[in-house]
């Protein structure tokens, strides 16, 4: 039985694992990966006390950090399946048929890219459908990609197609642009790129690669079809909290609800901190400092409840 | 037991970084490809692999998409 087990292995699951160790809390930490989803990023300049760090070197330090510490329990290579609650606190069951047991339990599963949902997307993953822009976007040299989502990643995803692709469209569901407007201004004077207002997906079109996207124009009140070879989809993320079930609360996103002062949930024992949570703002630092006041709050927890 | 290692990259794809410095920490000989500058290599690697993603990896003909280090580990004899 342990004291906490901590779900993710981001910058929040990380910090609250060291945090838990240091405090000598009885502590096992779950997680598929080290280091979040800022691992892709090239250059990261927002990581306190570092001028500048790549999102792989700053995972390797989060987890070297993290093996550092004496006494907690590392489960890696584990995604968590499901938590039930039992008598004296949860039951945690991960993919590869580990189970669990713990008093208390920090949520910091952080979350995914949000899909589009329409038909085609799955049958083209990888087939000219991307999620990592970073990655992919050297594949497309010499073609036409479209950017679905205006918001900061998608921003990126075009600044990351512009050397290698002919045309970047930017697709912007609404009149606006919700990114940040410098960056947006450098893109959009860029000749390769177009930007396409009003326009929601349909479907994503293709055979064996992808031709196109069926998709309706607000403007003109249409459908219409436009011929591409990529559909790079930033269209924002969704919450990694599948596995609570309905033990916490979340909001009409599905984050959880915590409470800001302590980062409980409405489930007692359960807390949670970093994007999983329903605070605002996406930052490394956030989670990590978030996550810190979650133990410590668990932390006091733990010696009231002995 | 040697393995025919290949790993297909673009040089800005963390993932195949994380690959690389598997295979290295392991003793694995690999040969790299990069897909960004080598057509005929993103064209074998299309071949091989049926899609647009990287990295692929090619132990022994066995053909894998992404990074998954327990799947590598498996191909490999390493656990």
């Amino acid at each position: 039985m342990y004291d906490l087990i901590i779900i993710g292995g981001g910058p929040g699951g990380i910090s609250a694992g060291i945090y838990a160790s240091r405090k000598k809390i009885k502590t096992a930490i779950i997680a598929e990966t080290f280091g979040g989803q800022s691992t892709v990023s090239a250059d990261i300049q927002n990581w306190v006390g570092t001028e500048s760090i790549s999102g792989l070197e700053l995972a390797q330090k989060l987890e070297a950090h993290l093996r550092a510490q004496q006494g907690i329990d590392i489960v890696d290579g584990e995604r968590v399946a499901k938590v039930e609650k039992t008598d004296g606190g949860f039951k945690v069951e991960t993919q590869g048929g580990k189970t669990l047991e713990t008093r208390t339990i920090l949520v910091a599963s952080g979350s995914r890219h949000r899909r589009l949902g329409v038909p085609g997307e799955d049958k083209f993953d990888g087939k000219g459908v991307v999620w990592c822009s970073t990655c992919d976007a050297p594949l497309f040299g010499g073609k036409t990609v479209a950017v679905v989502g205006a918001g900061n990643s998608g921003l990126e995803a075009v600044r990351d197609a512009i050397p290698y692709a002919s045309k970047v469209y930017l697709f912007v569901r609404g009149d606006s642009v919700r990114g940040d407007q410098q960056t947006f201004e450098k893109i959009s004077k860029d000749p390769k790129v177009e930007v396409m207002y009003g326009v929601q997906v349909q479907e994503i079109l293709g055979d064996q690669f992808v031709t196109g996207v069926k998709y309706i124009d607000a403007k003109a009140n249409a459908v219409k079809e436009l011929k591409l070879d990529g559909v790079f989809v930033e269209i924002g993320s969704v919450p990694n909290v599948e596995f609570l079930g309905d033990l916490a609360k979340k909001n009409d996103v599905n984050a959880l609800v915590v409470d800001y002062a302590t980062q409980q949930t409405s489930q007692p024992g359960i807390w949670a901190a970093g994007d999983v949570t329903a605070l605002p703002y996406r930052q490394n630092n956030i989670s990590a400092g978030d996550a810190i006041k979650a133990v410590l709050n668990i932390n006091d927890y733990l010696h009231k409840n002995k | 037991m040697t393995h025919n290692v290949t790993i297909y990259s673009t040089p800005t794809c963390v993932y195949c970084k994380m690959a690389k410095e598997f295979f290295k920490k392991n003793g694995v000989k690999y040969t790299e490809h990069d897909v960004a500058a080598d057509e005929a290599a993103r064209n074998e690697m299309v071949d091989k692999s049926h899609q647009l993603g990287v990295p692929v990896i090619d132990i022994d003909g066995e053909i894998h998409v992404g990074f998954n280090r327990q799947d590598l580990e498996q191909s490999l004899g390493l656990r």
